[in-house]
């Protein structure tokens, strides 16, 4: 079957209907949404400035990580929920938009960019839990903020080509 | 009397060109929700030790100490970027009470936050010295919180009332 069918079947549904439908449904899912990626993007850029050295330098990085980053997970369940709802409502628009799609390719982005980190970054985190991280580490949090950055513009851009 | 204002302030030269570019409002907002999500998070990370939700080893002060800057700086980063929104379009925000309403929880919420923070300069142990401070402490905790929320959903909704 192909993407389009299985998008059409989506917004056919009976919730995505109603959200299509309804006139306060929408803006109190897209609310959410918005509360919710409001504290993903500022948790997330406290690690990030923390590793560029921009913010809470006195505290040891794993502090600062264990503190935000339950936070950001919670929210970015929230968000990707009501985002998932909204994209069910039209899905086929969401589909052919190139904001929307520039903002998936940021988010997977961002993902890849947090395991590596996770993976590659954090080694010997213990030389420099307490100071001023390595390249490669400023490098992951220089482009967490940027793919962040990006999310939030092009998920802007989406409503206002849609 | 503010309709003719809105209507004046439309068809000022500054205005039409920002209407003209239709990039600008997609990317002032872009900056807006950004400056939205380092004060919503500043602010939540104060609130959260005020309400005993959470607790890192550092005191109150200093915690609501780092986050002064970055809350007044973003507060001004807010302003500016909500100036040029309503200079773009005036009525769509002048004449709508959801952004009305913001305004006034934007003024509780600075007041909230000037509060708690003169008080801590005052004294660091402020909020903390006796179980009626801390009641108190977590009373406008609570208060920021759900302001906070507010602010972002009336915020969203001016799009639609």
């Amino acid at each position: 079957m192909a993407i389009e069918q299985v998008l059409t079947r989506l917004q056919d549904l009976s919730f995505p209907t109603q959200i299509r439908e309804s006139d306060w449904l929408f803006p109190t899912i897209e609310t959410v949404h918005v509360f919710a990626l409001v504290l993903v993007v500022g948790t997330i850029m406290t690690v990030d400035l923390r590793l560029l050295g921009f913010a809470n330098k006195e505290r040891p990085f794993s502090q600062v990580a264990s503190e935000m980053l339950p936070w950001t997970w919670a929210a970015f369940g929230i968000a990707a929920l009501a985002g998932m709802l909204m994209f069910s409502s039209k899905a086929l628009t969401y589909y052919g938009n190139i904001p929307f799609r520039l903002k998936m390719v940021c988010l997977m982005l961002a993902g890849i960019n947090m395991v590596i980190f996770h993976w590659l970054g954090t080694r010997h985190l213990e030389r420099w839990d307490r100071g001023r991280p390595p390249r490669a580490a400023k490098i992951a949090g220089g482009a967490s903020l940027l793919l962040w950055t990006t999310i939030v513009a092009a998920g802007r851009w989406v409503g206002f080509t849609t | 009397m503010i309709e003719q204002f809105c209507d004046w302030l439309s068809r000022t030269n500054i205005s039409v060109a920002f209407q003209s570019a239709n990039w600008f409002v997609p990317l002032v907002q872009t900056v807006h929700i950004i400056a939205i999500a380092i004060l919503l998070t500043s602010v939540y990370v104060v609130s959260f030790r005020l309400i005993g939700i959470t607790r890192s080893g550092q005191p109150l002060a200093v915690v609501a100490a780092k986050s002064t800057p970055w809350v007044w700086v973003t507060l001004c980063v807010l302003l500016a970027t909500g100036i040029l929104l309503t200079i773009t379009e005036p009525a769509r925000e002048l004449l709508n009470w959801a952004f009305r309403v913001k305004m006034l929880m934007v003024l509780a919420l600075a007041a909230i936050l000037l509060l708690v923070q003169i008080r801590l300069r005052r004294s660091p142990e402020y909020w903390t010295e006796s179980p009626a401070r801390r009641r108190a402490a977590r009373g406008i905790g609570i208060a920021a919180v759900i302001i906070g929320a507010g602010i972002v959903t009336a915020g969203r909704w001016i799009a639609y009332v």
